[in-house]
């Protein structure tokens, strides 16, 4: 893989996007968690691929709209990654839609597990533990040393993370694409994306079903039945048919105000 | 005690825009760095730096894994420092106070966590109008005003008028209203995840999705386990699937020969 040299227009994009990659948990919601941060961050790489192209800028607002959650600092590798792979899109046509999605849902699971420890349970503890030891002398260098260490860290490694995420994934993609092997990568990353989304579903979807049904003496936990039959029946069941009125043409507007209603009169019958 | 509500109330909805928001360091927010500032606020810089090695020691263990933002600690710290400066009282007489109201704030704006997901919609719409300025702005200002706002809010009430109030006040919805709000927020994200799944689906390989599920659901394996051995399936199946190109190329290769003519392959393979 030979090392790409940036133009100043892409190093301009890298840059604006290294800025707005900070805008992580814009808007978070429970819908789709950090997909705001994702959209803004990727609008300067949209903008500056797809200019007059009002429809494939559509499609690429849409797919950057999706769910996504991740740690704060590989959010900007990632971001990297997806510029890198809508450019390939748009002017090689040497990946799919699909295959970004499928790449960024493979990335998210992992690297928040991975950075989580890095950062917040390693990191964090040294930083705190070198402050805790100052400031309890009353020395406020403690917490700027905490900020510098904990702080600014993070966006040293976002500004190299978003560029890395650019360079090694366009020379990745050029180099699968002229061998030739582009169908082959876009299984294996659809086979890796939803294993990560069923990894996801598992530990993300709940439905917290607390329903007992009394029969004479004895009382059955509905809950614990369902759990017993498959862990968590009832989230896959949710996740599917959620899936199947999307793929009738339902809108996620009529299927979050029908989530909430149904939890409301579940609850007033004591289901949840 | 309405004076100092409102400085401590300022404090925190600076640092609560600021971080997670603005810089999503999760780090400003931390009890070592919100205590002195809560100190300098109130005009006891010092008794804020040295709560803040204590506080920040109490808090350590305290994790957001898996995306919730902790608010309890930010919180609890700027109420402690406050309670200490203005009262005299110890770091642990302040945290005391702190927690509950803490808590009382994290039950009640929890309540809004399901208005807030249904804006989801309202940002997609707004994404495709590919105007990503005003997609921008709108969601500051929103990130702004909503849990940022509602939190200090009901801090300063808290703070000003006690949290006996506030826990009446809980204690006055019916039940099943805070069950039905707490259910339909961790079931609305689903939703996210079934948008995300129609986006990749594919009969072909769509049933690795159990595969992801069972590892979480029976084995209890972490994303990282689930990852590494994911890339084993996906490179075995990349390996097969050029297998096939390769076949496929060498027969194309052949008839080519055959019929004499330098057809490209690779051009022939797409």
């Amino acid at each position: 893989m030979e090392k790409k040299v940036l133009t100043s227009d892409e190093k301009k994009v890298l840059n604006k996007m290294f800025i707005r990659s900070h805008l992580v948990f814009l808007s978070f919601n429970m819908v789709k968690m950090e997909a705001n941060g994702f959209t803004a961050t990727m609008a300067p790489a949209i903008e500056s691929i797809y200019k007059d192209d009002e429809e494939g800028k559509k499609a690429a607002y849409l797919r950057h709209q999706n769910f996504f959650n991740t740690h704060a600092v590989p959010f900007s590798f990632i971001a990297g990654l997806a510029y890198a792979m809508e450019k390939e899109h748009k002017e090689k046509n040497s990946i799919d839609g699909q295959t970004i999605e499928s790449i960024k849902a493979a990335l998210m699971g992992p690297t928040a597990g991975m950075f989580d420890s890095l950062f917040f349970n390693c990191l964090r503890i040294i930083a705190a533990g070198i402050a805790i030891g100052l400031c309890s002398q009353g020395s406020i260098l403690g917490t700027l040393i905490f900020i510098v260490l904990y702080g600014l860290s993070q966006s040293l490694v976002k500004y190299f993370f978003v560029n890395w995420g650019y360079v090694y994934g366009t020379s990745f993609i050029d180099a699968v694409f002229s061998s030739g092997l582009m169908s082959a990568l876009t299984k294996a990353a659809s086979v890796l994306g939803l294993i990560m989304v069923g990894a996801m579903t598992a530990s993300m979807v709940n439905v917290p079903l607390n329903c007992t049904i009394n029969i004479g003496e004895t009382s059955v936990v509905v809950g614990d039945v369902l759990n017993s039959i498959f862990p968590g029946l009832l989230s896959v069941v949710l996740l599917f048919l959620m899936v199947s009125l999307i793929k009738k043409g339902k809108r996620p507007t009529q299927l979050i105000v029908g989530i909430l209603i149904f939890a409301l009169v579940g609850a007033f019958f004591h289901i949840f | 005690m309405v004076e100092a509500a409102l400085q401590i109330c300022i404090a925190y909805y600076i640092i609560a825009i600021l971080d997670p928001y603005i810089v999503s360091w999760q780090c400003l927010n931390r009890p070592i760095v919100v205590a002195p500032l809560a100190g300098l606020i109130l005009g006891d810089f010092h008794t804020g730096i040295v709560m803040g090695a204590s506080l920040e020691s109490i808090f350590m263990g305290i994790s957001a894994i898996g995306g919730s933002i902790p608010a309890d600690a930010t919180t609890s710290s700027i109420i402690a420092v406050a309670f200490t400066i203005l009262t005299g009282a110890s770091a642990e007489e302040g945290l005391a106070i702190a927690l509950p109201i803490g808590t009382v704030m994290a039950s009640i704006s929890s309540l809004f966590t399901p208005i807030w997901a249904s804006f989801a919609v309202y940002w997609e719409k707004l994404a495709v109008q590919c105007k990503p300025n005003k997609f921008l702005a709108q969601n500051l200002v929103f990130s702004c005003l909503t849990a940022p706002l509602v939190n200090t809010i009901i801090l300063f009430l808290a703070v000003s008028f006690g949290v006996e109030g506030l826990n009446a006040f809980l204690a006055s919805l019916p039940a099943w209203v805070m069950n039905g709000l707490a259910a339909s927020a961790s079931m609305m994200t689903a939703v996210g995840f079934a948008i995300l799944t129609s986006m990749i689906w594919n009969k072909e390989v769509g049933v690795f999705f159990f595969v992801g599920y069972v590892l979480v659901a029976y084995a209890g394996l972490n994303t990282l386990a689930i990852a590494i051995l994911g890339v084993a399936v996906a490179v075995t199946m990349f390996f097969s699937e050029k297998r096939i190109i390769d076949m496929k190329n060498s027969m194309s290769t052949q008839n080519a020969n055959q019929g004499g003519t330098l057809a490209n392959d690779e051009e022939d393979f797409f």
